[in-house]
């Protein structure tokens, strides 16, 4: 046991000298950009309308890549959703004290005029869909912690953050099909007539502020119910007796 | 600062493998993953830093604008994080409700997921 603990460590320290070596060459040389950046930097805000160039890659000229992404999270959610599923529930956790209470509902307005402002000016100022929405994922669980998981299923349903998650990646296909219809390539931005607008101003960019709009509320509600997954089985966990019931609400297998 | 950001990424990174290999605990491996996902994150942002750049945002005024295409991948890469390190909980909460061990080695108790 001791010899492989010290194997390994041996294994570490060269694996993490030869990395040093290698990437030595590639991070610490002052450089110049070259590549597609060269040519995002210089034309990036005149092709896309978008002042913000990494919202102009994400949504314009990598929109393929961030259709990926928003198929991952929406099969991580998924997963997360079906392997607690019926998970079967009685809220002890009547959340803290009335202090933490009344704060946090003073705080609360300010995050989500945050979140949407991050998701709003996504095209012009650093932030976006993915930003904004995890901010408002926080409010979810902040809700969790401090009114306890029964108050959040009262007032934001699961089935509701569901709905959005699933809605806001078809919205984002139906978003790159309009493309296609109006006589572009499959999530094409300007070249398929959608209007630039004046760059710098909150109507620009063609559809860029719109889908950060819809990956705001798409990343947002994701992150909020996986959240919400997993901590309404922490709280069964707490008020159930000492023999958990399984994850299914079915006895454990024997 | 580039030697710190090259050195820490590498740290995280090669202390995410250390865990992973050496660790006795399923839940240890997920976080170690997610360690290594942030040396990664930090090595990607690091390689598209330009000396003196201000960031890739219209108008760009004084000096010439970091590489924005590795800080498009870093926005992605983090929220797929997420849901990675989510659904491997998911998996693993799953699995001990089961019956299953925490120990990579440790008797499965009849656990089928």
């Amino acid at each position: 046991m001791r010899g492989k603990g010290a194997l390994v460590l041996l294994g570490c320290a060269a694996l993490a000298f030869r990395l040093c070596q290698g990437l030595a060459g590639v991070i610490l040389p002052a450089r110049t950009i070259t590549g597609p950046a060269e040519h995002y930097l210089a034309h990036g805000a005149a092709e896309t309308g978008s002042a913000n160039l990494v919202s102009a890659i994400l949504f314009d000229y990598r929109g393929l890549d961030t259709l990926g992404e928003v198929a991952v999270i929406f099969a991580a959610v998924t997963g997360t959703a079906l392997l607690f599923g019926g998970t079967r529930i009685r809220y002890g956790f009547s959340g803290l004290s009335v202090l933490v209470k009344l704060g946090m509902a003073l705080v609360l307005p300010f995050i989500v005029v945050y979140a949407v402002s991050i998701m709003v000016f996504g095209h012009l100022t650093p932030g976006g869909g993915f930003q904004g929405g995890t901010v408002f994922a926080t409010v979810t669980i902040l809700l969790c912690i401090v009114y306890g998981a029964g108050f959040e299923r009262l007032h934001f349903k699961p089935r509701l953050k569901e709905f959005l998650e699933a809605g806001g990646g078809l919205l984002f296909i139906g978003a790159g099909l309009a493309g296609l219809v109006a006589g572009g390539a499959f999530l094409s931005n300007l070249s398929a007539g959608f209007p630039k607008g004046t760059i710098g101003s909150l109507v620009s960019g063609g559809f860029i502020p719109l889908l950060n709009i819809i990956v705001g509320i798409k990343v947002g509600a994701g992150l909020a119910s996986l959240f919400f997954s997993m901590v309404k089985d922490l709280d069964a966990g707490e008020t159930e007796d000492q023999g958990h019931n399984g994850v299914n609400g079915e006895a454990p297998p024997s | 600062m580039m030697p710190a950001a090259l050195g820490t990424g590498i740290l995280l990174l090669v202390i995410g493998i250390w865990g992973i290999l050496m660790g006795r605990n399923l839940f240890k491996t997920i976080i170690c993953l997610s360690l290594m996902e942030g040396g990664v994150l930090v090595l990607l942002i690091a390689s598209g830093f330009v000396p003196g750049g201000v960031p890739p945002i219209e108008p760009i005024l004084d000096g010439p604008a970091v590489n924005p295409i590795p800080q498009a991948f870093a926005v992605t890469a983090i929220v797929i994080g997420a849901g990675n390190t989510a659904l491997g909980l998911a998996f693993l909460a799953a699995w001990h409700h089961a019956g299953g061990s925490l120990d990579p080695d440790g008797e499965t108790g009849g656990a089928e997921l």
